[in-house]
């Protein structure tokens, strides 16, 4: 699946595209001004870490275009590793730089045997991965099986300090994900996408860039997991580890368009602040929610929201042009 | 002259069925050879092992002294063999810029000192510098062809395996890029050619290959194949009459 | 172990391959024909579980006889199915990501429809046949197992005897290997598509039914058997009959004998391993093996 491209974008949106998210940040980062309450800042955190989570996985499925379903592995060993790092007393920052670390070594591991396998099977092979890292740690005693894990407390608890750690990682995410696409290995990336034997046919090493994709995007994702469990304090694998994660962490990137950079922001800010409200609301729904639009955007809108929104610009520029021509 | 292509007898077999059966051959470096045979006789396969896109399941392929056999194609373009598809295939989410950047990018660093070195040099080159920034899914078959070779191109090849860049292409299309192959051959690049178009391969090589059921059947000048009796019958399917 | 122990172990794990073959077999119909993987057989093999319960609950008819039924009633799902949905997705001589992606959200809504009309709670058939056992001399068959089996084989009969004597038989065999020449041949792709992903399922929701006369159930109860189900027609290679049967007995003999030596919290793990194993081994699956060795005869 592609991204939708910009050309004949006009000038006008380009501009707004490149400001929004600066205001976004803003806006963000000045957070505490506005004095919101403890649950929309919570909220607020949640969605950080789902867009991390979002852009991350882009970066192999987006512009890589091999869709794995087990990211839930990164996420869950990502918050393991922090949350015992924490408890052995290394400071947060270093337990999120382990998190992220073994994160890309279990990329690693999976990724030595899968990558041999095109497209849908290597997606298939990922559910079998994630099922089984679910079933070990949910039986692992070490790290409390399934009961899970708890970080213990030393420090008071300041919610603004794990709202800015998400939301430092996010900027971070975005700016790596803007960095690849530029990049010869985004370019490399690309190519495997859209035909991985011609790419390799001029010199692209699939393997070994499939390799490194996965590796960046498991760090991400682990050190997002580690966000994730300093701020919970208590993670257990049917959490942390559940195949719903790593739907989720698929939807989210195909929801606001695979493929581009703003897509899967838009996807994980949608997933975050929308999900809490169905399981809210509709806790019987949120399944079948999220199968119909995947439907619906495979069917329909393959672009995802970024595909929407690029058509209506174009609809509403030429409105805009035909309106201006009249005296 | 030390041959820039050395293959001894490469086999290749496909469950029940013997695509190619001992070929053996040496490419000299510096000219346009043709590979021609009836169909099924193995000559995209040849190409296709030759590339990398395929291993053999025996025999030896030696390129410029060094044995490629078991190579994947990325390493080959890394030495210096690269293909063009029969069926176009550009990165279709990519401009055509872009897609010519692809080869450029992870090509070779060092080729021939004739070949242009950047992107819109080698479209310039290949005649479809105005499609740059053009989406290459619009493109027609011929541009798509052109830009299949701007592709390899930009590997800078030492050997460029052109795999039927004729077919599906009209008269003047045809000598256009015939004239194209030519071109870059006089540049520096060995050229292996598969064709079905037989007045076009004919019109352009130096060398002539012909196979047939898997295996080479004769070599030599084109002038020399034409009138070789075995090659006749291949094509029309009986013995000459002396 | 004694050598008791050991047959009673492998005839189990021969009666688990009846049913795990009867189940993979729709996954490989639709696979072959059209090349998609399903993931929304997990969905259906659900419903077909819960189908055979609920006639069973409400209306008091013999499970097998609710297997029997469920025959029909969802070949007329998948064949609705195909043509709301699938049939407007592209198909192409790979498993595209389309395809892949849209089944799965099908599989979304099922288990979701699941939860909504039945709630989570585990259910179970439960017959006066479900605590029988046969004992034969030293080995004893629990019943409902023996049942199951047989007729998982009477329908793996039945499907051989449609796909070798009747006309549809003959174009999903011409479609499974050859697409375009089937078409060619005058093989009506779209009709036969429809037909076969009906027919695969039907399977789904009569295995479904079959395993629901063993299993406990739930609505997420299909996901450990659709990864089995891959297992088993990666193995047996993605799109032989044949090889869906030894697939079946493979991953049903390494389960049964693995329980000796792991906890059974480890199963799906054993499953998922076999997966990977096979996908980089034998990427042709035992059947490309045989289809090798018939090259050098």
């Amino acid at each position: 699946m592609k991204g939708a491209g910009k050309s004949g974008a006009s000038a006008r949106p380009r501009f707004a595209f490149a400001v929004a998210p600066l205001l976004l940040l803003g806006v963000l980062a000045a957070l505490p001004a506005f004095g919101l309450g403890p649950n929309t800042v919570r909220l607020l955190f949640v969605t950080l870490v789902w867009v991390t989570v979002s852009i991350a996985w882009n970066i192999l499925g987006g512009f890589g275009g091999q869709v794995s379903f087990g990211f839930a592995v990164f996420y869950g060993l990502g918050a393991y590793a922090a949350a015992l790092s924490v408890n052995s007393g290394v400071n947060s920052m270093l337990s999120l730089l382990l998190a992220a670390s073994v994160a890309v070594l279990a990329s690693m591991l999976v990724g030595l045997p899968t990558f041999r396998l095109r497209g849908p099977y290597f997606a298939i092979a990922t559910i079998g991965v994630s099922e089984a890292v679910r079933v070990v740690m949910t039986n692992v005693s070490m790290t409390g099986g399934a009961s899970g894990y708890r970080i213990l407390e030393t420090r008071p608890f300041h919610q603004l300090e794990h709202f800015y750690a998400a939301l430092a990682l996010a900027v971070v995410a975005v700016a790596v994900s803007m960095q690849v696409r530029r990049s010869k290995f985004g370019l490399a990336l690309i190519a495997i996408r859209e035909d991985e034997e011609a790419a390799s046919d001029l010199g692209v090493n699939p393997f070994r860039t499939k390799l490194l994709a996965h590796a960046l995007a498991a760090a991400l994702t682990g050190a997002a997991g580690g966000v994730y469990a300093q701020y919970a304090a208590f993670i257990h694998p049917q959490g942390v580890f559940a195949f719903g994660i790593g739907v989720a962490i698929l939807l989210m990137p195909i929801i606001g368009g695979i493929g581009t950079i703003w897509g899967p922001v838009i996807g994980g800010v949608v997933y975050g602040l929308i999900h809490e409200e169905l399981i809210a609301s509709f806790p019987q729904l949120h399944l079948l929610i999220y199968g119909s639009l995947l439907i619906l955007i495979v069917l329909f809108e393959p672009a995802g929201i970024v595909g929407l929104l690029d058509r209506s610009f174009r609809v509403f520029a030429r409105g805009w042009r035909v309106s201006g021509s009249h005296p | 002259m030390a041959p820039i292509l050395s293959i001894d007898r490469v086999t290749k077999y496909f469950a029940g069925l013997t695509a190619l059966n001992e070929v053996s051959f040496d490419l000299q470096p510096g000219g346009i050879t043709g590979l021609i045979g009836p169909n099924g006789a193995g000559k995209t396969t040849l190409l296709s092992i030759l590339a990398g896109s395929i291993q053999p399941t025996s025999g030896t392929v030696v390129f410029q002294d060094r044995n490629l056999t078991g190579a994947k194609s990325f390493a080959r373009a890394q030495a210096g063999i690269v293909r063009t598809h029969q069926v176009p295939r550009p990165f279709r989410a990519l401009s055509v810029l872009e897609n010519v950047e692809v080869g450029v990018r992870f090509g070779r660093r060092q080729g021939s000192a004739g070949h242009p070195r950047d992107a819109r040099r080698i479209l310039e080159w290949v005649g479809i510098t105005h499609l740059a920034d053009a989406p290459s899914v619009t493109l027609s078959v011929g541009d798509q062809k052109r830009l299949e070779l701007a592709r390899a191109l930009a590997t800078r090849p030492s050997l460029l395996l052109c795999d039927e860049v004729c077919s599906g292409l009209t008269e003047p299309e045809t000598a256009s890029v015939l004239r194209l192959l030519r071109k870059i051959q006089e540049a520096g690049t060995t050229i292996l050619y598969v064709e079905h178009n037989l007045k076009a391969i004919m019109s352009v090589s130096h060398h002539v290959i012909v196979m047939n059921y898997g295996q080479k059947l004769a070599e030599g000048s084109p002038e020399a194949v034409q009138s070789d009796p075995a090659v006749i019958a291949a094509y029309i399917g009986r013995t000459a009459c002396a | 172990m004694s050598a008791v122990d050991l047959l009673n172990l492998l005839i189990a794990a021969l009666l688990q391959a009846g049913v795990y073959a009867a189940m993979s077999v729709g996954m490989t119909i639709i696979y072959g024909v059209m090349k998609i993987v399903n993931l929304a057989h997990a969905g259906f093999l659900m419903l077909g579980a819960y189908f055979v319960y609920e006639l069973y609950a409400r209306f008091h008819i013999d499970p097998l006889l609710g297997v029997l039924l469920a025959f029909p009633a969802f070949f007329l799902i998948g064949m609705s199915v195909h043509w709301v949905l699938v049939r407007r997705i592209p198909t192409s001589d790979q498993p595209t990501l389309t395809s892949l992606l849209l089944l799965f959200g099908l599989w979304l809504v099922l288990q979701n429809l699941g939860y909504l009309i039945w709630g989570n709670s585990d259910r179970a058939i439960l017959t006066p046949r479900t605590l029988d056992v046969l004992q034969i001399g030293p080995i004893s068959f629990p019943t409902v197992r023996l049942v199951v089996f047989g007729a998982a084989l009477a329908s793996l009969g039945g499907l051989e005897f449609v796909l070798h004597k009747t006309w549809f038989g003959r174009a999903v065999r011409a479609l499974m290997q050859n697409s375009d020449a089937g078409r060619i041949v005058g093989v009506n792709v779209e009709r036969t598509a429809r037909v076969a992903f009906g027919v695969g399922i039907a399977f789904a929701g009569a295995a479904g039914g079959l395993l629901a006369m063993i299993y406990s159930f739930s609505p997420d109860f299909g996901g450990p058997f659709l990864l089995r189900s891959f297992v088993i027609i990666v193995l047996g290679g993605l799109e032989s009959f044949a090889g869906v049967a030894v697939g079946s007995v493979i991953l049903a003999v390494v389960e049964t004998f693995c329980i000796l030596v792991l906890p059974a919290n480890y199963q799906p793990a054993i499953a998922f391993s076999l997966l990977v194993l096979a996908l980089i081994v034998l990427p042709e699956g035992v059947a490309g093996l045989w289809n090798k060795r018939r090259r050098w005869a």
